[in-house]
């Protein structure tokens, strides 16, 4: 960055580009995409992005996410009920899979992103290499949250018998897609170089 | 403004490091943030070529054909992908409805087609200006595609409901593992390092008088 080269977002090739003033909009001679230093507004894109998925977290695990109609009867349950009803079950695998991709990744995605964020903010700089493969996690780990939203798609096409029993969903889910998806495009503004920056 | 073929920067730290060549398949990793930098894989067009034909190939069956039929007394209910999605529409959750249709079924259909498009391009040496385009819009979209994770949610619901209903696996249900193992084939297949530096070479040099042309 200080050399005067660019290194593109999209493509990776490093360009250079001497002492050109701040403002200037260069495109990548390969890909054509708009060049940067740093992704643009990243800090505070991301942290408007964070402290959303934070506050939509709440809902999204108080309320109930599933609504399951049996001989007339509503039973509504959040994301913890289906837990604990596959622990009941015996059915520690599955109740395992559920807990860490509702409930411990998104956490663990709010969670990381505030030390990282604030790390950048406080200049804090130990722990660099340990941050950084902890936002490749937090990369990585982001879409795999879908996968309770997904579950109750398929329940509620598969397990609908009309009056007998239906499943259904329930206000949570907008709220828990909702967090996945701020979580998500949190890691994509954020500028791990920014990490190094300081 | 010139481009430095000998350098790359990290995309993690923007460490500057000399580019390697090494002859095998080599993963690279940054000293400084031990990110992944490259990993070199052999044949990669030809294979994305193969891989994202199969993949579309198997795609319509696997999105509209049922998953799976569920047997309860006396009763049969069977559901595809898109029926799921039809199903949360219904139920006017509009926005969890718009996020399972991208996810599950555009963006798998997009990403296949978009590889299927770049790789032909380059295998014909044919470029046209929306080419890297087509391929940067590619790389966007990987991460928000998620058939892989639909098809753990296939996995988690078999379970949840065969305690209380007997399953008969269909036709989508395969199609749908055959889209899945696909789709993932295409993305450790790629290496996009290499098809910029293909797409740069029958990039045709920039035209310095545009305005005299016409």
């Amino acid at each position: 960055m200080d050399a005067g080269f660019i290194s593109c977002h999209d493509c990776g090739i490093l360009v250079n580009v001497g002492n050109i003033a701040a403002e200037t909009i260069l495109s990548c001679p390969r890909c054509n995409a708009n060049l940067h230093f740093r992704k643009t507004h990243s800090i505070s894109r991301t942290w408007a992005l964070i402290i959303t998925s934070a506050i939509l977290f709440l809902p999204a695990n108080l309320l109930p996410i599933m609504r399951v109609d049996f001989l007339g009867t509503q039973e509504y349950s959040t994301i913890m009920d289906g837990i604990i009803y596959f622990f009941h079950g015996q059915e520690y695998g599955i109740g395992l899979i559920i807990f860490i991709a509702s409930i411990l990744v998104p956490l663990f995605k709010i969670i990381g992103m505030l030390i990282i964020l604030l790390s950048i903010h406080f200049k804090w700089k130990h722990w660099l290499r340990h941050k950084s493969a902890m936002f490749r996690f937090i990369e990585f780990v982001g879409r795999w949250s879908m996968l309770d939203i997904f579950v109750i798609a398929l329940m509620s096409t598969l397990v609908d018998f009309g009056t007998l029993t239906s499943t259904q969903a329930a206000p949570a889910a907008t709220y828990f897609t909702a967090v996945v998806v701020c979580t998500m495009f949190a890691a994509l503004t954020f500028d791990p170089r920014l990490l190094w920056d300081a | 403004m010139r481009s430095l073929s000998a350098l790359i920067a990290c995309p993690g730290c923007d460490l500057l490091l000399k580019k390697i060549n090494p002859a095998g398949s080599i993963k690279q990793f940054c000293p400084r943030c031990n990110r992944l930098l490259y990993q070199k894989k052999s044949h990669s067009i030809s294979k994305v070529l193969a891989i994202s034909i199969s993949g579309l190939i198997a795609y319509i069956p696997a999105i509209s054909l049922p998953l799976l039929t569920l047997n309860a007394m006396g009763m049969h209910q069977n559901g595809s992908v898109f029926d799921a999605f039809v199903s949360f529409y219904h139920q006017n959750y509009i926005f969890v409805a718009v996020l399972l249709f991208l996810t599950s079924i555009l963006f798998p259909l997009l990403k296949l087609s978009l590889l299927f498009s770049v790789a032909l391009q380059l295998k014909l040496r044919l470029y046209s200006n929306n080419l890297p385009f087509l391929f940067r819009l590619s790389h966007y979209l990987d991460e928000w595609g998620m058939p892989d994770v639909y098809l753990i949610a296939v996995l988690v619901s078999i379970i949840k409901i065969s305690s209380v209903a007997s399953i008969q696996y269909d036709v989508g249900f395969f199609c749908f593992i055959f889209l899945v193992v696909m789709t993932r084939a295409s993305s450790s297949a790629l290496d996009s390092e290499i098809f910029w530096q293909e797409i740069q070479q029958i990039k045709p040099p920039m035209q310095l008088h545009e305005n005299s042309s016409d």
